[in-house]
């Protein structure tokens, strides 16, 4: 499990982070939610150890993470952020492969074979295995990225909004393979994810943070509420309960 | 299909190699051919410096129209030199020798990428943007001081400094070899185990840290070898500016993959066959009238324009 214990992150004089103390809970999904700038982001890159917090720890199962050496903490938590725009020749089998650079240092054991194997089986990406990443489609591409996170075969998963510019097909296919590696796999999942539909149909567990502060957190029915999300997004929102989960409409908002 | 590029390209270095020392020369081994055997080590050992250095830093800096003359060593290099002329003269020069040169030039490089990196930790700053903001700015400075000193020194002396800084494998002597030998063997033991390293890093500072590799750590070793590389080939064989990113985008498009382990020692091997074709030129073609300097940069500098026309948006 990770916690965050009242931390904060500034940019010289700007605050982007203040005073966050939350806890994510273990082999649960937690989404990440908040307007732009509310700093969600910066939050998993915190988490991530990608950048120092100005003040405040995140904990481990307990431990802070700021005594943990580079190599060892890429072996509890792995880290995707939104893929770049990449100019590489690697195949996707060659990409997956450096998830295991945490456990092998590059040379790959049959052991790393077998999870490079498990992670393109998960994602059904078989056909592409030999395929260039600077050739295969957007979509593909974070599949791709998205199975070298899962073979670095890590408790933690932090994603940074993994359905970024992606059709509402891969997206689903995405949250579908989170959900599974959480639920058969037993893994933590945070994710930062702009669509709060999918957030609300896939999370266990919601933080929502609003101008650098927390504004919620708790399991997803508490928090996705018409009430809660107006006062985060400054929408007017609707929530239609289905058979097939809920959808928050806040398309055609009642100017009030 | 990819081994069979890169021993493609060693073959015909080889063959390039042979042509080199042979033709011509009567089979004298007494002096042509150990002459050229000389020459022959330093394109050997320029050309590994060159496409390793070039390489490694595109990879550091995770662009691809750079080299790592951008930092300033070639600058310091001339300086030192013209400083040499205008303080010495000629016969100080010759005074030093070839061996002495040799070593003070590395010397000076080295400290130079000591101080400039040590300078840029100190502010806390771990960039590879700043630190190239700041090699290009020095690299300007230096060339000015260079240009200013040059005003100064005699046309006799001016001319021994155009000799310099153009890159010329007739300056290289045995010991001098020996030396560069030695120290470009210790580097490519060093990058031979950190090529997947060197992989990890490609992918990008975030990539790289979440992946377990520290980052900062590796950039900073990682330059430092480029240092011992660039000082030494400079030394050696004088500046080759353009040639490093020549050398890689060659490496990069025939590699078929941007593993290092493929593109490095392909790199190598197009980096000893541009010398060795360019020194057949110079020698039999053009008897001497031209440099290598002159070939290379002409060639290598229309591929870049070519590239830069070709490639825009994506590189």
């Amino acid at each position: 499990m990770i916690t965050v214990r009242n931390l904060h992150k500034a940019y010289g004089a700007k605050t982007v982070l203040s005073g966050i103390s939350t806890a994510f809970p273990a082999r649960r999904i937690t989404s990440l939610i908040g307007p732009n700038g509310a700093g969600k982001s910066t939050l998993l890159m915190l988490m991530a150890r990608l950048l120092p917090p100005s003040g405040g720890e995140v904990l481990l199962g307990g431990r802070s993470v700021a005594g943990i050496r580079t190599g060892e903490y890429a072996r509890h938590v792995a880290t995707l952020r939104q893929s770049p725009g990449f100019s590489m020749r690697l195949t996707v089998e060659e990409l997956v492969a450096f998830g295991r650079f945490p456990h092998s240092r590059g040379v790959l054991t049959p052991e790393d074979r077998r999870a490079i194997d498990e992670a393109i089986a998960f994602l059904a990406l078989e056909p592409l295995r030999g395929a260039c990443i600077d050739e295969i489609s957007g979509g593909q591409r974070q599949m791709a990225f998205l199975a070298m996170t899962i073979a670095q075969q890590t408790p933690v998963l932090l994603l940074d909004e993994p359905l970024n510019n992606l059709d509402m097909k891969h997206a689903v296919q995405i949250m579908r393979a989170l959900r599974r590696l959480c639920d058969e796999q037993g893994r933590t999942v945070v994710l930062v994810i702009h669509d709060i539909n999918f957030a609300a149909n896939y999370s266990d567990h919601i933080v929502a943070l609003k101008g650098g502060a927390l504004h919620a957190s708790g399991p997803t029915g508490e928090v996705v509420t018409e009430a809660r999300l107006r006062d985060l997004y400054g929408l007017d929102f609707e929530i239609v309960r289905g058979a097939r989960g809920c959808l928050c409409n806040y398309f055609n908002p009642r100017d009030n | 299909m990819r081994s069979g590029r890169l021993w493609m390209f060693w073959l015909a270095a080889a063959v390039l190699a042979g042509a080199f020392v042979f033709a011509g020369a009567g089979l004298d081994f007494g002096y042509v051919i150990p002459k050229r055997l000389v020459r022959l080590a330093a394109i050997a050992v320029g050309g590994v410096c060159v496409a390793l250095s070039a390489i490694v830093f595109q990879t550091l800096a995770g662009n691809r129209i750079l080299t790592p003359a951008i930092l300033g060593y070639e600058a310091v290099y001339l300086l030192w030199q013209s400083l040499l002329l205008l303080l010495l003269g000629t016969e100080g020069l010759a005074a030093l020798g070839v061996g002495g040169n040799f070593a003070v030039s590395i010397a000076l490089m080295l400290g130079y990428s000591w101080a400039l990196q040590r300078w840029l930790l100190r502010s806390g700053a771990n960039d590879v943007y700043l630190l190239l903001l700041l090699g290009l700015v020095l690299t300007m400075v230096i060339g000015t001081f260079t240009q200013f000193v040059q005003l100064r020194i005699s046309p006799g002396e001016f001319a021994v400094f155009q000799g310099l800084s153009h890159a010329s494998f007739n300056r290289a002597r045995p010991e001098t070899l020996a030396l560069s030998a030695l120290a470009v063997a210790a580097v490519c033991l060093a990058a031979r185990r950190s090529l997947p390293v060197l992989d990890v890093l490609a992918l990008g500072r975030e990539q790289a840290l979440s992946l377990g590799v520290d980052h900062a750590r590796q950039v900073r070793r990682h330059l430092a070898l480029i240092a011992v590389l660039v000082a030494v080939s400079t030394s050696l064989i004088g500046p080759t500016a353009f040639l490093g990113i020549f050398v890689a985008h060659i490496a990069y498009a025939l590699a078929g993959s941007s593993r290092h382990r493929a593109t490095l020692p392909l790199g190598c091997a197009v980096a000893i066959a541009i010398f060795l074709a360019a020194q057949l030129l110079v020698e039999h073609a053009f008897n001497y009238q031209t440099t290598v300097s002159i070939l290379v940069n002409l060639v290598c500098g229309a591929y870049f324009l070519a590239l830069v026309v070709r490639g825009r948006g994506t590189a």
